[in-house]
């Protein structure tokens, strides 16, 4: 679950974070779409660069090394795919690497803007409100649903339950004592806050209005003209030079 | 029987600037019976959590029988020392109640007929006999908490330590789990109870151990600590029940060993005649 730290919005005075959402959300795609599009080592390093960059901007390096932990799982899965269909060592580095790219394209923006930063550039952006609120509750969420999870495991220890013990599905079994409980609770929660919404009126008036609203600044048109130069690159490595 | 002792215990979460826990020391017992009071965020659950392994120390040492916690797994220390967590809700998983019951067993390695007789026994100590093929997930509010209980009495540790256990709990409901936990002591059992309830604190425990801003502030006789204004304070606590009876009448309701509640009663009630 480490890996949510990623994810986590945390409070800092910086460049990244005074940026307007939709701006770094639009820098955001542009370097996941590099990280799906590419698999030439090359790319994904000088992509990761600049990533670190932003995150070491944003002030969260941090955050970023400690997510990392919860990436190695995965990494072990590519590479015991990549043993067991052939592939080679140097394929299992070049997509560890993309998934780090893949999800660090996402961690620099949800470090750096706020929840309800993120629900403001939905709403502009036209989105229903149902819609925007249960993906800013879904985001706002994140690191209760990450303690929650760690007093589960605590429970489950303190009753004898010992996950680094046995094989790959011994171990998978063993979960089963954190997840239902995990998933029972999220799912108790999202009717108690369900509830505790309608009773504060939520969806009684057709039209809202907001107390913040955002707005563009020289820094975003700045990042709006990377999004754009990152993009024609894509199309220039993959169409004109074939990289893949 | 296990014996803990806890020396200069210095605790801080990971992201945290400050110590939750400063300067600890002290000693469990055998057979004692140990009510941990204190402020919300005072680091009570911190200080369970550094007994049972859940949490290493920062600095300092907590050790049982002699062997530091950093040595010893959740599992090995979990079969000496029990542990609830205030929230039922974060440890049931099973289909049924018998099920949910036989998790830590099962874990611990029992022989099916120990299970079984264990499971019995457990079941109707805390009347959830009725309850037996239900899903946990269906039980009130209290029924859970006596099965979280249930479910850790079991394996019969020789200390158990309780988070809270009397909340959402009726009186009835309340009682029973006083009574449970009485019986434990006179087996010569260990408990830890972290409550606000000083009254059900002042049934059960004799000894305190009061926590504030992560630092001890009174560790001794709990109906002695309870009646120190001072630490009452510090710890936002209030006085139980009996203890301001005691001071209104002038003299003590319940004698040091509790057994002689009746005859105090008839002394409450021929200071009232008179």
């Amino acid at each position: 679950m480490s890996f949510l730290k990623a994810f986590q919005y945390k409070r800092r005075n910086s460049l990244i974070h005074r940026l307007d959402p939709r701006s770094k959300f639009l820098l955001s795609l542009v370097l996941m779409t590099f990280s799906i599009v590419f698999i030439d080592i090359r790319v994904l390093i000088a992509i990761l660069t600049l990533q670190l960059f932003l995150i070491g901007l944003a002030r969260a390096l941090k955050e970023w090394v400690y997510s990392l932990r919860g990436l190695i799982f995965f990494i072990i899965i590519i590479f015991i795919t990549q043993l067991l269909f052939g592939g080679t060592l140097f394929m299992g580095i070049v997509l560890s690497i993309r998934l780090i790219v893949l999800s660090s394209s996402m961690s620099w923006f949800f470090l750096s803007s706020t929840p309800e930063d993120i629900g403001r550039a939905m709403s502009s952006a036209r989105f229903p409100i149902e819609l925007t609120f249960s993906f800013v509750m879904a985001i706002r969420f994140i690191p209760v649903i990450y303690n929650e999870f760690q007093s589960i495991y605590d429970a489950q220890r303190s009753r004898g339950l010992e996950l680094e013990k046995g094989g790959f599905r011994t171990k998978v079994r063993n979960l089963m004592p954190i997840l239902i409980p995990l998933l029972v609770g999220t799912i108790r929660r999202t009717y108690e806050i369900a509830d505790a919404m309608e009773v504060r009126a939520f969806g009684a008036s057709p039209k809202r209005t907001s107390y913040k609203l955002l707005k563009f600044k020289k820094g975003d048109y700045f990042l709006c003209l990377v999004s754009a130069i990152l993009a024609s690159a894509i199309i220039y490595l993959k169409i004109f030079l074939g990289l893949e | 029987m296990v014996e803990i002792t806890v020396e200069n215990l210095f605790f801080k979460y990971p992201d945290a600037e400050k110590y939750a826990l400063k300067n600890i020391n002290f000693t469990i017992k055998e057979g004692e019976s140990i009510a941990i009071l204190g402020e919300n965020g005072a680091g009570k659950t911190t200080l369970a959590k550094n007994l049972n392994g859940l949490l290493k120390p920062t600095k300092g040492s907590v050790k049982i029988d002699g062997v530091d916690t950093r040595n010893l797994s959740v599992a090995k220390i979990a079969r000496k020392i029990g542990f609830v967590c205030h929230n039922p809700d974060h440890q049931f998983f099973a289909e049924t109640v018998e099920e949910e019951i036989k998790f830590g067993l099962k874990n611990f390695g029992f022989t099916e007929n120990e299970i079984e007789k264990s499971l019995l026994d457990v079941l109707k100590t805390f009347g959830l006999e009725e309850y037996r093929h239900k899903s946990p997930f269906q039980l009130s509010g209290g029924e859970k908490k006596r099965l979280a209980i249930a479910s850790i009495i079991v394996w019969r540790p020789e200390l158990l330590i309780l988070d809270e256990p009397t909340i959402g709990m009726d009186y009835a409901q309340r009682l029973n789990i006083q009574n449970v936990l009485k019986n434990l002591v006179s087996e010569g059992k260990s408990i830890i109870v972290i409550t606000h309830d000083v009254d059900f604190a002042v049934s059960l425990c004799r000894r305190a151990i009061v926590l504030s801003g992560g630092e001890i502030v009174g560790d001794g006789c709990l109906r002695k600590l309870l009646s120190n204004p001072e630490v009452i304070e510090k710890a936002s606590l209030r006085k139980p029940f009996l203890i301001e009876l005691e001071e209104e009448i002038g003299f003590s309701v319940i004698d040091e060993d509790f057994d002689s509640i009746s005859e105090s009663l008839i002394r409450v009630f021929d200071k009232c005649h008179s």
